[in-house]
């Protein structure tokens, strides 16, 4: 039977028991394989209430009250109440964590100051990834291709050089500061800025970069 | 006790199966006994640079298979007293062995010799894993490039990592000339982003193409720059001070090529 594939389908969901219809199929059709469906699943049914949530081919209230009179003869299930649903209800998208991988948060901890805090000592070279909730510290440079994300405020006592993430779970307030600032890319929250392509060499000139009004701004220390 | 120091560098073309012949033969012409080992398998290179390659008979995947002696698969380079080639397999790839097998290999070979040198493949993969898995030391080789240079810091990172500690730079294929014109990197740029400690500085020699392709290592003859830079590394490898090259001798270097080169286009 190739109807199989696309027959009636019953799903459990937390809200009630969801029948698939496919939209061209004949409501006698529909009735007896529903009939059949439940009468396989008897012992499952038997005793039960729920919620008749059906998708796909829309039906008559006559239909509908003869699918519950299937249902419960069949089964001896206790249907509460049924109704018509246009599609899947989108699954409640979490908020894609952010580009960097750490979920978002809601609330954070204002003192960022005072959160856990991890040392990096040496150079944070090439395809090295530090992942941290809380606030990080290099002694040293930070070399392009490599990428920092802390949940706080990170500080590269040494040159800047690859892309970092603070605040990665949304918190605006965080802050970046190093003693020269030449990143590929940074991020703060939820906001990315790159530095400017212009690429004289700059001194060693210890700076800070904050958000304000939405935008990254670099400023001297 | 030998021994053992890779030549490595990400990035393939920089120089490294260049480096470990020049090197290996420096060292032999020192009055050391010295193996190069080719763990390119699949891609072997350092037998045609050496000028040995109608002399393979086994090779590397042989001797950790058990199918011969190591001493049966090591090619005497009759040029030079004292220097031996084990050869890689070209029929085999990287699978064949395993970094197990060459920490036994390397250890054996340490009671005889004074340096292995182990010539590194490109990559970070399985091949890269077993030439540095019996390193002591390691040689990490960089050209004058943004890609060259991004690629040997995520080396020294892995070999920092595997517990190799303070690998030493090579920058080879340097030129003076565009270095001055900014429209290449310096060395003191590069030494600022890797942070370790240089070994020396190969300039760019056409010199190199030349033995290359003859199979005679540059070093040997010592006329060109690149085989006198290599020379001196060779010194430094074994403990020797000589000066040059570091961020003070840099500029008596640059001007002493710079001189070359203006007597060449005068």
């Amino acid at each position: 039977m190739d109807n199989d594939t696309k027959g009636i389908s019953f799903k459990g969901t937390a809200e009630g028991l969801v029948i698939l219809i496919p939209n061209e199929m004949e409501t006698d059709l529909v009735m007896s394989q529903i009939a059949e469906k439940v009468k396989a699943a008897e012992k499952f049914f038997r005793g039960a209430k729920l919620n008749v949530i059906y998708r796909g081919k829309k039906l008559s209230e006559k239909e509908e009250k003869q699918l519950v009179k299937i249902m419960v003869d069949n089964s001896g299930v206790t249907v509460e109440g049924i109704r018509h649903e246009l599609a899947a209800k989108p699954v409640e998208k979490k908020r894609p964590a952010n580009i960097s991988g750490i979920p978002i948060r809601k609330i954070f901890f204002k003192e960022l100051e005072e959160g856990p805090c991890k040392f990096v000592r040496g150079t944070v070279r090439s395809g090295t990834r530090i992942l941290y909730e809380g606030n990080v510290v290099v002694i040293g440079d930070a070399n392009p291709g490599s990428e920092i994300v802390a949940s706080g405020n990170i500080v590269i006592f040494g040159a800047l050089r690859g892309m970092v993430h603070a605040g990665a779970d949304g918190n605006r307030e965080a802050f970046i500061a190093a003693l020269k600032l030449a990143p590929t890319q940074l991020r703060i929250g939820d906001i990315i800025t790159r530095c400017p392509d212009t690429s004289e060499e700059i001194e060693f000139l210890p700076e800070i970069a904050t958000v304000k009004d939405g935008i990254i701004y670099v400023e001297p220390l | 006790m030998g021994e053992v120091i890779v030549i490595t560098s990400g990035k393939g073309g920089v120089g490294k199966t260049t480096t470990t012949a020049n090197l290996g033969t420096g060292l032999a012409l020192l009055d050391k006994k010295v193996v190069l080992i080719d763990a390119d398998i699949g891609l072997r290179n350092l037998d045609l640079v050496m000028g040995l390659e109608n002399r393979i008979v086994y090779d590397l995947v042989n001797v950790v298979e058990g199918a011969c002696r190591i001493k049966q698969a090591l090619i005497k380079d009759k040029r030079f007293e004292g220097l031996y080639l084990l050869p890689a397999a070209q029929t085999r790839d990287k699978n064949a062995v395993s970094p197990e097998q060459m920490v036994k290999l390397c250890d054996d070979l340490k009671d005889e010799f004074d340096y292995i040198i182990v010539d590194c493949p490109a990559g970070i993969e399985q091949g890269f894993k077993n030439a540095i898995a019996g390193a002591d030391r390691a040689i990490v080789i960089t050209t004058p490039e943004v890609s060259a240079v991004r690629d040997a810091d995520r080396v020294i990172g892995i070999l920092e990592a595997n517990e190799i500690k303070k690998p030493m730079l090579l920058i080879n294929r340097v030129r003076p000339d565009m270095v001055k014109k900014g429209d290449m990197m310096s060395i003191e740029d590069i030494i600022d982003i890797l942070a370790i400690d240089l070994i020396g500085v190969v300039p760019d020699d056409e010199n190199i193409i030349i033995s290359t392709n003859r199979g005679e290592p540059a070093v040997a003859e010592g006329k060109s720059l690149a085989g006198q830079a290599y020379q001196n590394i060779t010194k430094r490898l074994m403990g020797e001070e000589v000066p040059l090259i570091d961020l003070a001798g840099n500029d008596g270097f640059l001007s002493k090529m710079k001189k070359l080169f203006g007597f060449k286009s005068a």
